[in-house]
Formats: structure tokens, sequence, C-alpha cells
């Protein structure tokens, strides 16, 4: 495999920002402590759509690391939670609207909130076996505007938690911010315990009277907080004893962004403190996919990644039926 | 190296000052102690907890002899009936909606010692088992009150419903989808033992109002 480097990342959130009222959900209804959920998310509008967001966010990305999108995006690959249109996703139409001539685009349906690691490392691979320097990993979250807002949903318990946005990242073919390794598992043991329902049941697809929502099986509950307690940190360990370096030494964590208590039990089960970890919350819900290039964004914002430290990205996704890390030594050297 | 005594020569994997020297077991010590444990590791075969009551270790062993405390102390028992002819005695367990479950206490005074022998939807096999026992406080930490260490077997009955016909249709869950909360509900039924007997021991309460009022009828 040849060597790869995360060069950057960029994301768009869209305009509306939606606060706890629209779910219903007063300061004195809320619940406290971990289960607070978050103070604000955005939603999508009606008229906004997965390619408009990826769009917006890799021309940012784009200016920022001064690449043409013409001649320097040679992959493309998107994870979208609720596509534009069932049949296909929108790798061709972000590509059309950017300008791009890429030699290959992949829209990838599953590993939902971990998809941007699993991009990651598909990337590599078509960057080995096609001759591409360069490739474009878009994450789309869509379904917090289109389900969760649903009037029939609003009130929902789990409505509160999703929020819409977009982050993309940059891959190339060189050693300047060098993925170190990255670990990957597929568990189908868990892939049916995720449901799309509604109260009047049926498929999704039949035209029917109450609104789609997701939900997860009653009876696996417990086993699926079990197992996103375990596989995210044994995934990260993995990958940091893949790249020889001790769980001790990730100066910065970053992961998807499911509940406050995922997100305590991961850094205590890998000792790192709260600083270490990126958290955008309690400010943009649960962003899925994007979560991880949004947080990886904020952290070199803020200052909190520098060049040289050690970034470890993690996360698992829906009921658990995909788990996946990755190490990256960030900006070692200026872009090659 | 010291001789192994003869009862034990052919015993597999024994570790013991003679045969696994200090520096050995020193060294076997410092791998086997973590930092942190995976929760399966610690409560996936056996869930275990323990909590301090400040109420003495008669009265508390008492109060949890009797089933029909479990109706306050529990999270979700509710609605006891008369007890049978074998001890058992057939409550709701409101976690399961309108599910039955079935109580059987064995209880020693003398060691302290109360074990419920459990079993949603019927009572012919009480499988599901809590392993309770009340220590003196004085004894253990040196002031008083009482010391309650509560044990739960993962059973292989948690994983797989054995008997699915005795279940009420369309219950979406099984007592053992929930055993990786065991430890969670267990607590915090632990706490809600330790609040009861700790607000009636200070405020020198009947420790058991409700079996002085079947007493009396």
């Amino acid at each position: 495999m040849i060597p790869v480097s995360l060069a950057g990342t960029a994301s768009f959130m869209p305009d509306a920002v939606v606060d706890n009222q629209f779910f219903g959900i007063s300061p004195e209804s809320r619940r406290g402590g971990m289960f607070r959920g978050p103070d604000t998310r955005h939603h999508m509008s009606p008229e906004e759509t997965a390619a408009d967001m990826i769009e917006k966010a890799a021309r940012t990305l784009c200016e920022r690391m001064n690449v043409d999108p013409a001649t320097d995006i040679q992959l493309i690959l998107t994870n979208v939670s609720l596509p534009d249109l069932p049949f296909t996703g929108c790798g061709a139409s972000v590509s059309h609207r950017l300008g791009c001539a890429p030699i290959r685009i992949v829209d990838m349906h599953n590993t939902g909130c971990v998809s941007f690691v699993f991009m990651m490392d598909l990337a590599r691979s078509l960057m080995t076996t096609t001759g591409a320097k360069t490739a474009l990993i878009c994450n789309a979250q869509t379904s917090a505007g289109r389900v969760f807002a649903h009037p029939q949903n609003r009130t929902r318990p789990q409505s509160a938690i999703p929020g819409d946005g977009c982050g993309v990242g940059l891959l190339v073919a060189d050693d300047h911010s060098p993925v170190l390794s990255i670990a990957t598992r597929s568990c189908g043991a868990f892939a049916d315990d995720m449901l799309a329902t509604s109260e009047c049941g049926g498929s999704y697809w039949a035209p029917r009277e109450s609104a789609m929502h997701l939900d997860f099986t009653e009876s696996r509950i417990a086993a699926i907080v079990g197992r996103g307690n375990r596989l995210v940190p044994e995934l990260i360990s993995e990958a940091c004893a893949d790249a020889g370096i001790a769980t001790s030494e990730i100066d910065v964590l970053v992961t998807n962004q499911p509940n406050e208590v995922f997100l305590r039990n991961w850094r205590e089960a890998l000792l790192l403190p709260k600083e270490a970890h990126v958290d955008t919350y309690v400010e943009h819900g649960n962003l899925f996919g994007a979560a991880i290039p949004v947080c990886l964004e904020r952290a070199e914002q803020t200052g909190r990644l520098k060049p040289g430290n050690t970034v470890a990205l993690g996360g698992f996704s829906h009921a658990g039926d995909y788990a996946a890390a990755a190490i990256i030594r960030w900006k070692t050297s200026s872009c090659g | 190296m010291s001789s192994i005594a003869p009862n034990l020569a052919n015993v597999p994997n024994l570790r013991r000052f003679e045969n696994f020297p200090k520096a050995d077991m020193n060294g076997l010590a410092m791998e086997l102690t973590h930092a942190v444990y995976p929760h399966d590791q610690m409560f996936g075969k056996y869930c275990t907890l323990e909590e301090y009551i400040d109420c003495p270790p008669d009265q508390v062993y008492e109060y949890l002899a009797d089933p029909y405390t479990l109706g306050e102390w529990t999270y979700s028992m509710r609605d006891f009936g008369e007890l049978d002819a074998e001890g058992r005695v057939r409550s709701t367990d409101k976690i399961g909606g309108e599910t039955h479950i079935y109580t059987r206490v064995d209880a020693n005074p003398d060691a302290r010692t109360v074990d419920f022998h459990c079993a949603w939807d019927q009572g012919d096999k009480l499988w599901m088992i809590y392993l309770m026992r009340v220590v003196p406080a004085e004894l253990v930490l040196d002031k008083p009150g009482s010391v309650v260490l509560w044990s739960n077997c993962h059973h292989p009955f948690y994983d797989k419903n054995p008997f699915p016909e005795a279940a009420p249709p369309e219950r979406p869950i099984w007592v053992g989808d929930l055993w990786p909360f065991f430890y969670a509900g267990h607590w915090v039924e632990m706490q809600n033992l330790k609040s009861i007997l700790e607000y009636r021991h200070a405020n020198n309460l009947p420790l058991n109002p409700a079996a002085i009022a079947r007493g009396a009828k």
C-alpha cells in the first residue's frame, strides 16, 4: 500500500440552527447530566441537497489547500446518510458541479458514522491500484431535517439528537501528514438491529400515512450500548498497535459523536483527558459520518491539533455493524 | 526449589510460593493489574456489586429475607400475591410489561445469606438466582452498619428464553436482553435498598412496615 496523507478537512453547515423548543423540550423538561442532549443543531431545508453541502464544503477545502478541482481531484468518495435520490449517490453530481475529471467516483452506502475512515481506507486502495494521487472524501449527514424534523417525529426522544452538516477531507499520495495505520472491522451479526420504521408499519418505500423514523430493536438496546462502548476503544487500540504507538501517545482524539456517554466512555477506556477529545456534540448534535471531518477541522482551527501531533480517528456505525480507526501524524512537513 | 506437597503434585496450573517465586508473582501481578477494565470483562459473566448500608446487619438481613420487600427496593417488581405451598410468590416485573416473575427465598440467618431464586413467566425452574450476603460492617470496615454483597451469574437462559411458550404474546424483550445493563439496574436497586433502610433506621421507624401491617391482619 502506498503512503497517503490526510492533507486537510473542511465543513459546511446548513443555515438553519434549530433549538430545543422545536422538539417541545423546555428548559424545565430537559433531562440532566449526560442525557441533556445538544443545545442546538443544524437542519437542512427541504430544498437543500447533500450535493449542495458537499459542493460548498469542497470549495472551501480546495481554496484552503490551493487545489484546482479540474486537475487535482482524481477520486471522489461520498457517504450520505439519507441520499438525495434513491438508487444512486450524489458523487457524479458533485464531480460535475466542481468541474472535476476523476478517475473513479464511489458513493458508499454503508459504514455510516465511521465511513470517513472506511473511505480513507478505500481511497488508499484505489490510489495504490489506479495511480490516482488525490481523493476527495465527502460525508454529508442529511437525516435531521429530512426525517427527525417531521411533525410526526419531532417529539420522539431521539429526534433532538441528530444534526445535519457536511465534512470533506483531501487524501493525497505522499507522506507529509501520514496515515500511519487504519484498522477496520465488520460485525454482520449487528447489521439488522437498526430499523427504518413508522407507526403504520410496512416497508420504508411503501406509500403510507405516517412518517418514517429510525429506531433500534428494543431488545437489543443494552447490547448495542455495550458494543459501542467496546468496539471503538478496541479499534483505536488496534490502530495504535499497528502504528507502533501506545494509546497514551494520542494527542487528539476525533470520534463520531453519538452522545456524551459514548464520548466519555471512549476517552475513559483510552485513558485520555477530556481536553484531548474533540467534542462538538452540544453545538451540532450527532453529525453521523460528518462528525469526524467536522471535528478534525474544528481541532485544527482552534489550535488544538498542531503539526507533529498524533491524531486518532475512530467510531462505529449504526448498531455496531462496522467500526474503524486510523492514526495520523499530523502535518509533519509542509504539503509535498 | 522447595518440594511440592505430595497431595498437590499432580494438580496442574498451581502457582504457590514453593513453585512460583515471589519475583515471578510480582511480575504476574503487574501484568494482571490494568488501569481500566472493559465492562464485559468486569460484568459479562458475573455481575457482582457491593454497598455499605448504615443499618444493623441482622435488621438488613431480616428485611432482605422477606420477599415482599422486593416490592419496595427493586425497580420493577410489583403486585405480589400469596406464597404458595413451595414457598414461591408470584409478582409482576413491570420492566417486561405484564410479565409474571416467580420468586423463592432461601435464607440463612447464621450466614446472613439471602438467595433469591426467580424466573420470568414460569415457576417450575427458578433459574435467575440473585445471591446476597449481609456482612457486619463492624468486622470489615470497623464501623457500625452493614456491607451488602450481591452476585448474579450469567446463566445461559439469559441468552435464550427456554420457555418461549410461557411468555406473554408480542413481548418485545427478554430479561436476558438487559444483561449488559444488569450492573446499572442492580446499582439503582442497591441504592434504593440503602436509601430505604438508612432513612427508616435513622428515623427510628419500623424497617418493614408492610410486614407489620400483614401481621396485624
